[in-house]
């Protein structure tokens, strides 16, 4: 059955330091807990990420999905818990500080600058990204990652110009810009045609083949079940399941939780297969 | 829990431009000089009047340029930066109270408000908006009350009165402050093009994406704030000597702290021209108004408040500029002007309920 | 200074602050407006009831409700023609445009009434009960006791009648209010009439306590923020909560020695500042009415 799914190829095109490293997972939380008040919006979480993985994040609405990306990314700190990337502790460390270390991630609402157009939203990330570039270097380096997810032509559109896609697509050229080494995908689907899904998911491969671990949080159940080597289901901020695609959508937890029982008997044959175009 | 989270704009506010590839800022450069030219010739084609009044129009522009620097570029709307001017001015005037030079006294003043302002910054930047713009506000009216009651001029309630200044010619002071401007100016279009500029609109437009992409928003934003306290003193210790005196009501007036946005704001924020644009008008006007005898500058300033926030938040220069703009793929040529009509009208009735 | 006088002074203060700040309280916890022209609006009650008195000779005590009235009515024209187009703009824009009718509203004050320092003497000013050392006035005890009705009376309004429902809902969630048929446009306005109200309300008050002239508003403006950050948004005795933690620092701060008077505002301002350091959200924070 994991024939069917699409892989991500050893690439040599990575960052990844020569010694072997591989054992020690790119990313690692530790009893994550994040509390508001009296509600734990991630409770007790752990999971680890490994270099050259694409790991997909699902569960209903409010399951903790984008506080956990908010956790990863720096924006919030845990309440408990330890974060461990390329096997230092950065729980403590700002979003900037996290970025500089190839932590990338994008914003469920999108946020464009909309003072500068979709290049110099771009320029951003390449001036004050990993490389930290100079301002015509950047430029140069911003066409580039436009060219990547097929954005170059809009390159001097404002953001209020841009359609969703575009602004989607946005959202990941800026953070491919940074030079990451993981990249954190929130919901980059949402309000796209299934066309455009499909463009997404192809854009998600074509990312993780150039070396990016990326982890991607979805709805669209199909499109994260073909893309992602494993899946990880949240619900109520704890983790109710991990495994491959396959294993994960029979599971009985989690079709209870998520995706209900016509999903499954629609879906548990062929979701292996590749996604089909119905969205969940 | 995002520090310093601004209120999120309205999705047809028209941002202000940002820094730009392409000409546009050496047109906007040029266009400044032309404006700082025509200026500098006053004390030619002028009288002694004209002269007094446009040193303090001049003035006026490098307060606004200035307050450019934080409230246009980075978004943050400081409300107290008439106590850079008041330091500047009390420092000024402390060295020249010691027989020591001018010059000194004006450097002094630059630093002691920039220390100032790094002190601030680093602990009020932390501040969401309402009260960051209140914290502003509030400094400044503090050390109206400090300088009054420790009576730091030694006139009584802190006023200072200076001896007759060496720079002899009023027309010196006048290009002293035309080269402040110069220098704003300057240091504007250099903004515009510079990772500095580029991290200031970052964190204006969406300060968690600016940090998500590795920008330290707090240290640019007390960089911008320090950056926009020093003309503003060097501006207060001319203005003091200039005017042989002043008292802490006048150099620590909240008014000239609003004023300063207003200006901004009525040119267009976070642009090279703006703040002189706005400054040069309003004041114009409202010198003309006082020439002839009216002295309700306060309701002037008032009204032009509640006129430029309910009709033109985003400046003359915005608009201007829209009319101006490229048209994406698939607008008309024709009717740009009808659009950019609607395009303001749409954007006033966004903002209402 | 005896300790009973100091307690009482405290008291008495604190709730007339808590007044003070109930207006801009409101109009902050349900329209997200920091009103800077509040101040502004103290003064001109405080102008109201000093006409009162002169012209008609009525009691400023008295004359609350009359000055109420005339405030509602300024509140409500304020909000109609500017307030009503900002709503939805930048914070930026707000604050300059109530930045700007404060000042307008000043220089009107300042224009018709001249920034000659004015006071209302009444005949009851001196007079006061003495208890052992501690003498409370009468003038002041009145003011308090106004003062903690007018704050029961507007969580009253808010909290058991249907437009004052209405108002807190709005404040809670502008647009599902309007989905349930709740008019925004006359809420608010009725929301920031009732503020200015308010701030008439403090302002004869105050017009009987201590002398003023149309450059005050600033301070009082600076001070509701201050109690507001203190007390909360959550509810009225908020104000009073912040009114009373504010009176404080004011009526102790001088007493450092070395310190002496005349720091109000820097004092408004240092409290401010530490509080927001431990408490961005300020001391019961809370983000709306409720």
């Amino acid at each position: 059955m994991s024939d069917a799914l699409s892989q991500p190829m050893e690439s040599d095109a990575g960052h990844g330091d020569d010694d072997s490293q591989v054992s020690t997972p790119l990313l690692q939380l530790k009893s994550i807990t994040k509390r508001f008040g009296g509600l734990a919006a991630v409770d007790n979480l752990s999971f680890s990420l490994h270099k050259g993985e694409i790991l997909g994040v699902i569960g209903p609405n409010g399951a903790g999905k984008s506080t956990m990306v908010d956790l990863i990314g720096g924006a919030t700190t845990p309440t408990s818990g330890t974060i461990f990337y390329q096997g230092h502790n950065v729980t403590g460390l700002s979003p900037h500080q996290r970025t500089q270390r190839g932590i990338a991630r994008t914003f469920q609402l999108t946020k464009p600058f909309t003072g500068l157009d979709v290049r110099e939203n771009v320029m951003v990330g390449a001036l004050f990204g990993q490389r930290r570039l100079s301002c015509s270097q950047a430029r140069r380096a911003a066409d580039e990652v436009l060219e990547r997810v097929h954005l170059v032509h809009k390159a001097t559109f404002k953001g209020d110009q841009l359609t969703i896609a575009d602004c989607k697509r946005l959202e990941i050229a800026r953070a491919l810009a940074t030079d990451p080494q993981l990249l954190l995908l929130d919901e980059v689907m949402a309000g796209l045609t299934p066309v455009e899904v499909a463009q997404a998911v192809e854009l998600i491969r074509q990312i993780n083949k150039s070396g990016l671990t990326v982890l991607v949080i979805e709805h669209i159940v199909g499109a994260i079940a073909s893309v992602s080597n494993r899946v990880l289901v949240l619900h109520h901020g704890r983790k109710i399941a991990e495994d491959e695609p396959a294993q994960v959508l029979s599971d009985p937890k989690v079709i209870e939780a998520y995706l209900g029982e016509r999903y499954a008997q629609k879906h548990t044959q062929d979701s292996a297969s590749g996604f089909s175009t119905t969205q969940e | 829990m995002a520090k310093g989270m601004k209120a999120q704009t309205s999705p047809t506010t028209q941002a202000p431009p940002g820094p730009k590839e392409g000409r546009e800022w050496l047109w906007s450069l040029l266009l400044g000089l032309l404006i700082l030219g025509l200026v500098a010739t006053v004390p030619f084609v002028g009288n002694a009047s004209d002269l007094h009044t446009w040193t303090l129009i001049v003035m006026f522009a490098v307060l606004a340029q200035s307050w450019n620097f934080i409230g246009g570029f980075a978004g943050y709307s400081a409300f107290g930066n008439v106590v850079f001017f008041g330091i500047g001015a009390y420092a000024t005037g402390l060295v020249l109270l010691a027989n020591q030079p001018f010059w000194l006294g004006l450097i002094a003043g630059a630093l002691v408000a920039g220390f100032f302002a790094l002190l601030l910054g680093l602990s009020v930047l932390r501040l969401r908006g309402h009260y960051f713009a209140v914290a502003t506000l509030g400094i400044a009216e503090a050390m109206r009350e400090f300088v009054t009651v420790r009576d730091v001029g030694g006139g009584g309630g802190g006023l200072i009165s200076l001896p007759l200044p060496s720079l002899d010619s009023y027309i010196r002071f006048f290009y002293a402050f035309l080269g402040l401007s110069l220098l704003c100016l300057l240091i504007t279009v250099f903004l515009t093009r510079s990772r500095f500029g580029y991290a200031l609109v970052a964190i204006r437009e969406s300060e968690q994406a600016a940090e998500a992409l590795g920008i330290p928003t707090y240290w640019y934003k007390v960089g911008a704030f320090v950056l926009s306290a020093m003309p503003v003193a060097v501006a207060g210790g001319l203005y003091g000597y200039w005017a042989t005196g002043f008292d802490p009501d006048t150099v620590f007036n909240v008014g000239i702290s609003v004023e300063m946005v207003l200006l901004t704001f009525l040119g267009g924020a976070g642009t090279i021209l703006g703040p002189l644009l706005g400054a040069i008008a309003f004041e114009y006007i409202s010198f003309q108004f006082q020439a002839s005898g009216f002295t309700f500058h306060n309701t002037l300033l008032g009204l032009s408040i509640v006129i430029v926030t309910v009709f033109l938040p985003q400046g003359i220069l915005r608009i201007i500029q829209e009319f101006g703009r490229q048209p994406a793929a698939g607008e008309r040529r024709a009717g740009r002007f009808a659009e950019g009509v609607r395009r303001v009208r749409r954007f006033i009735a966004a903002n209402g309920i | 200074m005896s300790f009973g006088q100091i307690l009482v002074n405290w008291l008495l203060l604190g709730s007339l602050y808590g007044a003070v700040a109930l207006g801009f309280s409101l109009v902050w916890g349900i329209m997200n407006i920091v009103n800077l022209a509040h101040g502004a609006l103290i003064i001109v009650g405080a102008y109201t009831a000093f006409w009162l008195y002169t012209q008609l000779h009525i009691d400023p005590y008295l004359g609350i409700p009359l000055t109420m009235v005339v405030l509602f009515i300024i509140g409500w024209i304020i909000q109609y023609v500017a307030i009503n187009r900002v709503i939805r703009a930048p914070l930026l824009v707000t604050f300059l445009l109530t930045f700007g009718l404060n000042l307008l509203i000043a220089d009107l004050v300042q224009q018709f009434f001249t920034s000659d320092l004015r006071s209302i003497n009444t005949a009851y000013a001196g007079n006061g009960i003495d208890i052992g050392s501690t003498h409370i006035a009468f003038d002041r005890l009145i003011a308090a006791a106004i003062a903690i009705v007018l704050i029961a009376a507007l969580d009253y309004f808010l909290t058991r009648t249907r437009i004052g429902n209405a108002i807190l809902a709005t404040g809670m969630d502008r647009d599902a209010a309007r989905l349930m048929g709740i008019s925004i446009r006359h809420t608010y306005a009725l929301t920031f009439a009732i503020g200015a109200a308010l701030a008439g309300a403090a302002g004869a008050m105050l017009s009987e306590l201590y002398p003023f002239d149309p450059s005050e508003g600033g301070t009082f403006t600076l001070r509701a923020f201050v109690i507001v950050v203190l007390g909360g948004l959550g509810t009225p005795w908020g104000a009073v909560a912040g009114g009373l933690v504010f009176g404080l620092a004011e009526t102790v701060v001088p007493l450092i020695p070395g310190v002496g008077p005349g720091y109000d505002e820097a004092i408004a301002f240092a409290v401010f500042v530490i509080v927001l350091i431990f408490r961005p959200n300020g001391l019961l924070g809370k983000p709306t009415f409720s």
